[in-house]
């Protein structure tokens, strides 16, 4: 059931994110973007298994197996990449609204920006 | 979408004349470059205690990352975020020329920004650089080992990663991007 | 000899690369240096001919060409790589220095010369291809020269437009081809396409096995057919080849006449034996025995073969028409006709031979069709003679044009008295052209008609229609090759101004044609002995049986009686011409041309593609992420139909406890307050509170370094986003219901499609992750530590070592998109009084 559960969960986070990428405010853009990031990394790291130790430490002897520290590795890199992003697209929108003088994304459109 | 209300600020001019104009925006809150003058003593005092803590925890995350929880990602982040802390507390002004030594003059007032922007570019330069090394040995680029040294005081065995470079290089990288993006950003 | 082939195939091209220099230094004279070029090429294919390279069966060459996908250039030589080396290259000798003369004083020719050789030198390659890989590159190079020399005059709209229209329909029918090629390569295992017992002819049986059992033995044909013919301007693909006379005349003597053309029945040839080989055995023996003696003693063959048994007889007619035969005699056959009318209705001297280009290849094709010995002969012997008379014939139309200043049929008579010489190859061209006897391209014909006449007797039926029809279409053939002939008859008009003599340089090449035409005419044995025999070994499966001619003929034979008829009716139809002509025109309209349907669905595609542009690229954003979400969606939920995917059983992950569900549904709250938040720092509060739930997701999931991260990463988030939006607009309002009730469709749409993937990759874990070579990998080897280490990470923390040393380089290309982004930052606030800001 709580397999269920997470999918749900991360579907409900998928879809909240799409609907704040759809609205033409553009900081509502960026949340949207920042939301279904996150929410693949909580994916990913569900697919390396959550149950497990922590991987460090010397994992060849009988000790039981670590949780997979391939996707950890993935999602630490995306995490900082996620705030260069983030950041490169609020100072983008800061830019478009000193330009344009809107962050509308309407008007903006309506300029062939 | 007529219910929408109107931003109380002007439509911007382009331009460094933008400066100048500075009015509160007083739907969102008054956040940002105001904080230098509005924080309490506790805030000052407690950033002052907590700060050194912080830079110190970051080098240790990123020295230790090799064999225990932490690396140059985590270090990197951390220590932007001491450079954080004293920034909105004390305001850009003090980090840049009390902390860092840079004088930002009236010349040159992105001298700050062209610090980090060379500890960006020597990390990067780093990192890459560090990888050449294994082409010498005719092993693949980036190929990294590790050496045991024995017969040191205090530590004995002590083992030394050549990862250690190149961890050096992303924390480099990392923390220089982050700062140039705050400051840019702060100092606007 | 493999440096000889190499050097035929390459030499085009480096002197093609050398053109423009030598355009410097010689001027128009690069027509005898671009001449001298396909003279060493051919040289270099009469001495692998001397040596007798491929004469007895093929021989293959290969070097290494990427040797990581086991790729090697091979090339094979064998009768039909001969012939047509000998074409493109002797051929290529006579256009070249008929230029010199043509293109005086005319733009672009430095260009024209490097191009010319260059589209030698593919089609060479085209020849003598001996792997799919190497015969599809160099035939799309063919394509891409070819564009290049139709669009010469590069302003002429026309020019233009025939320049596209050959480059899309070729290039089209080239991807076609392509698509059957990777079926053969994927049945066959092997992209040899002959010689030796490894090639796609060599194991022909069990390869056609193989597609059969899949039922993609007729979409392979089929594939490959496409491909010939669009090349060959078979119907209905014929239209690019009358608007590709808008090139220079030499270059539609070469191209568009003897050599490029070409290639698409070089394929068909190329491919018989293969197609023919496993089913085709039986056919080919009946054949032979059929064509060893006269139509009566094949006659003899069928009947006994019907009176044996009823079952017997169907399986004997089925393998007498294969698939292959169905399609490429039927092909042929059609073409030759439709476009023979066409020709008819041609006003220019140029479009007549065009559309009498594509009428001739569709004899070839038809030829090759014909699963009998005789349909063989047939393709082979013809290739030589339709090369021969009609590049003769397009020179020929190039003096008139040059130097009478019409292409105008109608205004063109009597030219004989002014151009003498001309007048007389024209006229040895022609008879051939249009199979009178005692010219070569009487026998060629005359070997079509016994082959379909054995087909309509062996078959009986309606494949009585294969003969009728080819008496139709060689009517038709009769009438237009005298038309052609007429030009020089009768009086000179008075509209007809001064008309030049042509230099030598014009009249030598068509007259060394007219010299073969002559020379295959008086001894077509000795022709066939010196080269078409082996032409015709190659295009037969398993032995070949020898090679017959059928003239003069012992008897009075049903082909005899087919030309009979053919001259008879031509002569009748001769007073009619003019009403024949006008008539076919009148009936051209609309739908029934080719074009029609060429020229709407081109405008259709054009049209269409603006407006799906100006429906998908409005310039918001918002209809960027709602196609793409959209799409994306709609293809993984359209996967999972397709594969057919079951929903897993309802199982808990091992490690999922009760405060990790608690924490992320804390997330969604989280996320749902954000897509509600009032306003900005409402929203960028609440967007924290998400972020810190994932922060303590990790470290219940055993993540610490992800933990550690995450929630310094999300401090530094949130500072940035106060000091952005203290300068931003407050706030945009609530959307429209109608507008918030689409986004929510496409929002649940795309959240139902990440539901599912979850569901459904969660419960397909890998038996043995790749995470176990890596945690493996990343300490040290247990037991004493020598001093030095390479080959592993060396440290404890896993993932960190897989960050700095396992996948290191990874890392790097992640830390450059830092750097990025903060040079992006930079360039964006500090350069923004630089250049133009708005």
């Amino acid at each position: 059931m709580t397999q269920w559960l997470l999918a749900a969960v991360l579907g409900l986070l998928f879809a909240l994110g799409t609907f704040l990428v759809l609205r033409r405010d553009v900081v509502r853009v960026v949340w949207g973007v920042a939301i279904i990031s996150q929410s693949a990394n909580v994916y990913l790291v569900t697919m390396g298994g959550l149950a497990g130790a922590a991987p460090i430490g010397d994992f060849r002897g009988e000790t039981p197996p670590p949780t997979d520290p391939l996707v950890q590795a993935l999602v630490l890199t995306a995490i900082v990449i996620g705030f260069g992003t983030t950041a490169l697209a609020l100072v983008l929108t800061y830019r478009v609204y000193e330009e344009h003088g809107t962050i509308d994304v309407y008007d903006l459109g309506g300029e062939g920006l | 979408m007529s219910d929408e209300t109107e931003s109380n600020r002007p439509a911007a001019t382009a331009g460094p004349t933008d400066e100048t104009e500075q009015t509160v925006n007083t739907s969102t809150g008054r956040v940002g470059p105001a904080f230098d003058h509005r924080t309490t003593v506790i805030a000052r005092t407690v950033v002052r205690v907590v700060v050194p803590v912080v830079v110190v925890t970051a080098l240790a995350l990123l020295f230790q990352g090799h064999n225990r929880p932490g690396g140059g990602f985590i270090g990197a982040v951390l220590t932007a975020t001491a450079a954080v802390l004293v920034y909105v507390i004390f305001g850009l002004e003090y980090l840049q020329s009390h902390l860092l030594g840079i004088d930002s003059s009236p010349n040159e007032p992105h001298a700050p920004t062209g610090w980090y922007r060379w500890l960006f570019a020597g990390g990067l330069a780093l990192a890459a650089g560090s990888g050449m090394f294994p082409l010498l040995a005719g092993l693949p680029f980036l190929t990294q080992g590790v050496a045991f040294v024995h017969g040191l005081p205090i530590y004995g065995e002590l083992e030394v990663a050549s990862a250690l470079a190149f961890d050096l290089g992303v924390y480099g990288t990392v923390v220089g991007g982050l700062l140039t993006v705050v400051a840019e950003v702060g100092e606007e | 000899m493999i440096e000889i082939v190499l050097a035929v195939v390459f030499l085009p091209f480096v002197g093609a690369a050398l053109a423009p220099a030598v355009y410097r230094l010689l001027g128009e004279r690069t027509a005898y240096y671009a001449a001298g070029v396909a003279a060493v090429c051919l040289a270099l294919v009469t001495r692998l001919y001397t040596a007798g390279v491929g004469l007895d069966g093929g021989t293959r060459y290969a070097v290494d060409w990427v040797p990581a996908l086991e790729v090697s250039l091979a090339l094979y030589v064998d009768g039909l790589a001969l012939l047509i080396a000998f074409l493109a290259s002797g051929v290529g000798v006579l256009v070249l220095v008929y230029s010199g003369g043509y293109m005086h004083g005319e733009p672009g020719q430095s260009k024209y010369y490097a191009t010319m050789l260059a589209f030698m030198g593919s089609m060479l390659g085209v020849a003598l291809a001996g792997d799919l890989f190497a015969l599809f590159t160099f035939w799309e190079l063919t394509s891409l020269s070819s564009f290049l020399l139709i669009g010469h005059y590069t302003s002429a709209d026309d020019s233009q437009y025939a320049a596209r229209k050959s480059m899309l329909i070729t290039v089209a029918g080239g991807l076609f081809m392509l698509a059957g090629f990777l079926l053969l390569a994927w049945a066959g295992g092997t992209t040899l396409i002959a010689g030796g017992d490894d090639s796609l002819v060599a194991t022909a049986g069990p390869t056609i096995e193989t597609l059969r059992s899949v039922g993609l033995f007729v979409p392979a044909l089929l594939l490959v057919g496409v491909g010939a013919a669009t090349k060959s301007a078979q119907v209905p693909f014929h239209v690019w080849l009358p608007n590709a006379m808008e090139a220079p005349t030499p270059v539609s003597a070469f191209l568009h006449s003897a050599t490029m053309v070409k290639a698409g029945v070089y394929l068909i040839g190329r491919f018989r034996p293969f197609f023919l080989g496993a089913e085709g055995g039986g056919a080919h023996g009946g054949g032979a025995a059929g064509s060893r003696g006269s139509g009566a003693a094949a006659g003899t063959g069928g009947e006994g073969a019907a009176g044996e048994a009823a079952g017997e007889a169907a399986a004997a007619a089925a393998s007498l028409l294969p698939e292959w035969s169905v399609v490429f005699v039927t092909l042929g056959l059609a073409t030759m006709t439709v476009a023979a009318v066409l020709a008819v209705a041609a006003t220019d001297i140029k479009e007549l031979l065009a559309y009498s280009t594509a009428s001739h290849l569709g004899l070839i094709t038809a030829g090759f069709g014909a699963a009998n010995a005789l349909g063989a002969e047939t393709g082979a012997f013809h290739i030589l003679n339709h090369a021969s008379f009609k590049a003769a014939l397009f020179l020929v139309a190039g003096i008139v044009a040059h130097e009478a200043g019409t292409r105008r049929i109608e205004n063109l008579r009597g030219l004989r008295h002014d151009l003498p010489v001309t007048a007389v190859i024209a006229a040895l061209a022609s008879l051939s052209m249009a199979g009178i006897p005692p010219f070569n391209g009487f026998y060629s014909k005359e070997l079509l008609f016994e082959a379909t006449y054995e087909l309509g007797h062996e078959l009986g039926g309606t494949a009585w229609l294969f003969p009728v029809v080819a008496v139709v279409g060689s009517v038709f053939t009769f009438l237009y090759s005298i038309k052609f002939l007429s030009l020089f008859l009768g009086d000179r008009p008075d509209g007809l101004g001064h008309v030049h003599r042509p230099p030598v340089s014009m009249l030598a090449p068509p007259a060394v044609l007219g010299i073969v035409v002559l020379a295959v005419s008086a001894v077509p044995n000795t022709a066939i002995d010196l080269l078409v025999g082996s032409v015709y070994d190659s295009t037969v499966p398993g032995a070949a049986h020898g090679f017959s001619i059928p003239f003069p003929p012992s008897k009075l034979k049903p082909a005899v009686i087919m030309s009979a008829i053919t001259i008879g009716v031509g002569a009748v139809a001769w007073p009619q011409y003019d009403r024949l002509h006008h008539g076919i025109r009148r009936v051209l309209a609309g739908p029934v041309r080719a074009n029609w349907w060429y020229d709407n669905g081109v405008d259709g595609l054009t049209s269409g593609g603006r407006d799906v542009g100006e429906w998908v690229q409005t310039g918001l954003v918002r209809t960027y992420a709602a196609w793409t979400i959209g799409a994306t969606s709609l293809l993984a939920l359209g996967g999972y139909v397709v594969g057919e995917v079951g929903l897993p059983a309802l199982s808990v992950p091992p490690g999922m406890t009760p405060a990790i569900v608690l924490v992320l549904l804390v997330a969604v709250v989280g996320a749902v307050a954000v897509t509600a938040a009032p306003s900005h720092v409402a929203g960028v509060l609440t967007l924290s509170i998400l972020g810190f739930m994932v922060a303590i997701f990790y470290i219940l999931a055993d993540a610490p370094d992800l933990a550690l991260t995450q929630l310094v990463v999300e401090t530094l988030v949130l500072v940035l986003f106060l000091l952005v939006l203290n300068r931003l607009p407050a706030y945009y309002g609530q959307p429209s219901p109608g507008r918030a009730l689409r986004d929510g469709a496409l929002a649940t749409l795309a959240g139902a499609t990440v539901f599912l993937t979850v569901v459904l990759s969660t419960s397909a874990t890998p038996s043995e992750p790749l995470s176990g070579v890596l945690v493996e990998r990343a300490n040290l080897p247990p037991g004493e530590h020598a001093s030095v280490f390479t080959n592993y990470g060396g440290g404890s923390n896993v993932v960190n070592v897989i960050l700095v040393d396992l996948r290191a380089a990874d890392t790097l290309g992640e830390i450059s998109v830092v750097a990025m982004a903060a040079l992006a930052v930079l360039t964006l606030i500090r350069m923004r009084t630089r250049g133009d800001t708005r």
